[in-house]
């Protein structure tokens, strides 16, 4: 793949990787530490025939993100935690209605207003529903500059192929931090991009919810010539709201399907220094995400240098999160430390997944980072 | 190179940001890593900031430097020196500006504390305050030569406009003279 090196912030990183993934429409609202994604891509989409609009609120920078996905084109939003509870309800919408939109959430200091200026990773478990009623988040986590990029390319990708909104969550830290990124080109970037399906047969016969058991919905653009109806209340195929017991059912099952039973697609992780692990006493498992990893990886620099085996298992997506591969690992290894900047929020899901209640945890939850040495150092008070 | 590590404090608007993007836009221009990261509070303005800069030939995950682990550190703000001290290593150097920061006996025991009135010179001396990031960076790269100085002067003027090179270039000259003078004052 042809790169290229940049030097940006993170937030930066994501502006330029929308436009690069096609993304034509921004519709958002200032709110630190995201604005400089709202900033940067005020610069970038006019270039290139997009619109980017600031809205009254968050609300109505999602509805305005949202309606345009519906239009058929590629469509961003960009908040931090307090604007993530407001865009809720209208990425319930997203889900029922099966709108491919892409959320990126910078995380800051919660709940409420919190601390605006400072790091956290509190909304993980928020991006996991961030609306009532049944469906699936996909939810991917950037950990460095580059996947700033690269994951926020990855989310445009995912959502035209899911229908439906996908979460991006950095950071504060990655947010702000500024830096080399060696990025694919806008090129190969845009010779990936597989746009979302669309109907050719004839506009009578379109039913754009009448797919398969575990397939999304196929929306074709508007202005074609293929009409149906978007709402929020359960729908048939046409998408007209309906009561019907059946109906009702399937589409519910129907939108966990076809993310539960397509988990492979999503998957994604970083396997950092595991493979040298075959199982013996003293190695020691680090499971952490976003820009903890960064310290995670110089606190395993350091105690590989003072002879300790450990090593950093890393989910990219972090929901659905890699069940399988986390058992895998935890089945292996006695030693596991997971690190968050949150109390505990993935710490749940990967004792749910393992099946085991005898994790360590390392805990921050001040709007500091959490260092490499507060990570060698509970290593070795717990191990 | 082993790790260099210099941290910036001022106080929010004083334009203390730009001067940890040159730095780390320099080194990778040579070929090595460097990371900026900037921690500061809500308020817009008068706030407590400090820029951690990074820099490195191998490459830098964890982007802010570690208390204990900072060589070299720059105050324009009294609150900010207060907050941010205790993160320079044992006979670090500390540039303050003395009419702004007013250190400890006990701090001039315990750091090389260099006193450089930053603000004054980019005030009186340049003519344009805003030139202070610049003068800053001049200082720092002198007494921490961390970077080649055509090179970090190179970027420097391709990160200001072009309007206000003539300035910046003298900012960057004084920036060298004083921080020259400070270190042959020490040594003699």
């Amino acid at each position: 793949m042809e790169t290229r090196e940049v030097i940006a912030s993170g937030n930066d990183l994501v502006a330029m990787a929308a436009v690069d993934a096609g993304c034509r429409f921004f519709g958002g609202y200032p709110i630190t530490p995201s604005s400089e994604i709202m900033h940067t891509i005020s610069d970038l989409l006019p270039k290139v025939g997009g619109v980017a609009i600031q809205m009254e609120d968050e609300i109505g920078g999602v509805a305005a993100a949202v309606g345009a996905a519906m239009s058929g084109v590629r469509a961003l939003t960009a908040t931090s935690g307090p604007g993530m509870s407001l865009k809720a309800e209208n990425l319930g919408l997203a889900q029922m209605a099966e709108v491919p939109v892409v959320v990126v959430d910078v995380m800051r200091g919660g709940p409420s207003t919190g601390l605006p200026t400072r790091v956290s990773q509190g909304d993980v478990r928020q991006a996991r529903n961030p609306s009532h009623g049944d469906y699936r988040s996909i939810t991917l986590c950037a950990g460095n500059l580059e996947e700033c990029y690269t994951e926020v390319v990855r989310a445009f990708n995912l959502a035209d192929r899911f229908m439906q909104p996908v979460i991006v969550l950095t950071d504060e830290t990655i947010g702000h931090m500024h830096g080399k990124a060696v990025i694919p080109t806008a090129d190969e970037v845009q010779k990936g991009i597989v746009p979302r399906k669309t109907f050719d047969g004839p506009p009578e016969e379109y039913l754009p919810y009448g797919v398969g058991p575990d397939e999304p919905a196929v929306l074709n653009p508007m202005f074609k010539g293929y009409r149906y109806h978007f709402t929020g209340l359960h729908h048939d195929a046409k998408g007209f709201p309906t009561e019907e017991i059946e109906t009702c059912r399937k589409l519910i099952q129907r939108l966990e399907d076809k993310v539960m039973k397509h988990t492979d697609e999503l998957e994604k992780n970083e396997e950092f220094m595991l493979d040298d692990f075959n199982g013996e006493e003293g190695e020691i498992l680090i499971i952490a995400y976003g820009s903890v990893s960064l310290a995670a990886k110089e606190a395993i620099r350091t105690l590989r240098k003072e002879g300790r085996k450990a090593g950093l298992f890393r989910p990219i997506t972090l929901w659905p999160s890699p069940a399988k591969r986390i058992r895998h690992w935890t089945d292996m290894v006695k030693n596991v430390l997971v690190v968050e900047l949150n109390i505990r929020q993935y710490t749940e899901e990967v004792e749910r997944v393992s099946g085991r209640l005898d994790l360590e945890g390392l805990y921050k939850v001040n709007g500091r980072a959490i260092s490499p040495y507060e990570i060698v150092e509970k290593v070795k008070e717990v191990f | 190179m082993a790790r260099t590590i210099m941290r910036f404090t001022g106080v929010g608007g004083q334009g203390v940001l730009l001067a940890g993007e040159i730095f780390a836009a320099a080194k990778i221009k040579l070929g090595g890593y460097g990371v900026k990261t900037a921690t500061y509070t809500s308020q817009v303005r008068g706030g407590p900031t400090v820029v951690d800069i990074t820099l490195d030939d191998e490459e830098i995950f964890y982007p802010y430097a570690n208390d204990g682990e900072v060589d070299f550190m720059l105050s324009v703000a009294n609150v900010s020196y207060n907050l941010f001290k205790n993160g320079v290593t044992e006979g670090g150097t500390i540039i303050i500006d003395p009419y702004l920061v007013h250190p400890t006996e006990e701090d001039r025991k315990k750091w090389n504390i260099v006193e450089i009135p930053i603000i004054t010179i980019a005030k009186e001396e340049v003519g344009l305050v805003l030139t202070q990031s610049v003068i800053a960076l001049a200082i720092a790269n002198t007494f921490m030569k961390a970077i080649d100085p055509e090179t970090l002067k190179e970027v420097m003027l391709s990160k200001v406009p072009k309007k206000v090179h003539e300035p910046n270039l003298k900012a960057w000259e004084l920036g060298i003279k004083y921080a020259e003078e400070a270190i042959a004052k020490k040594d003699s």
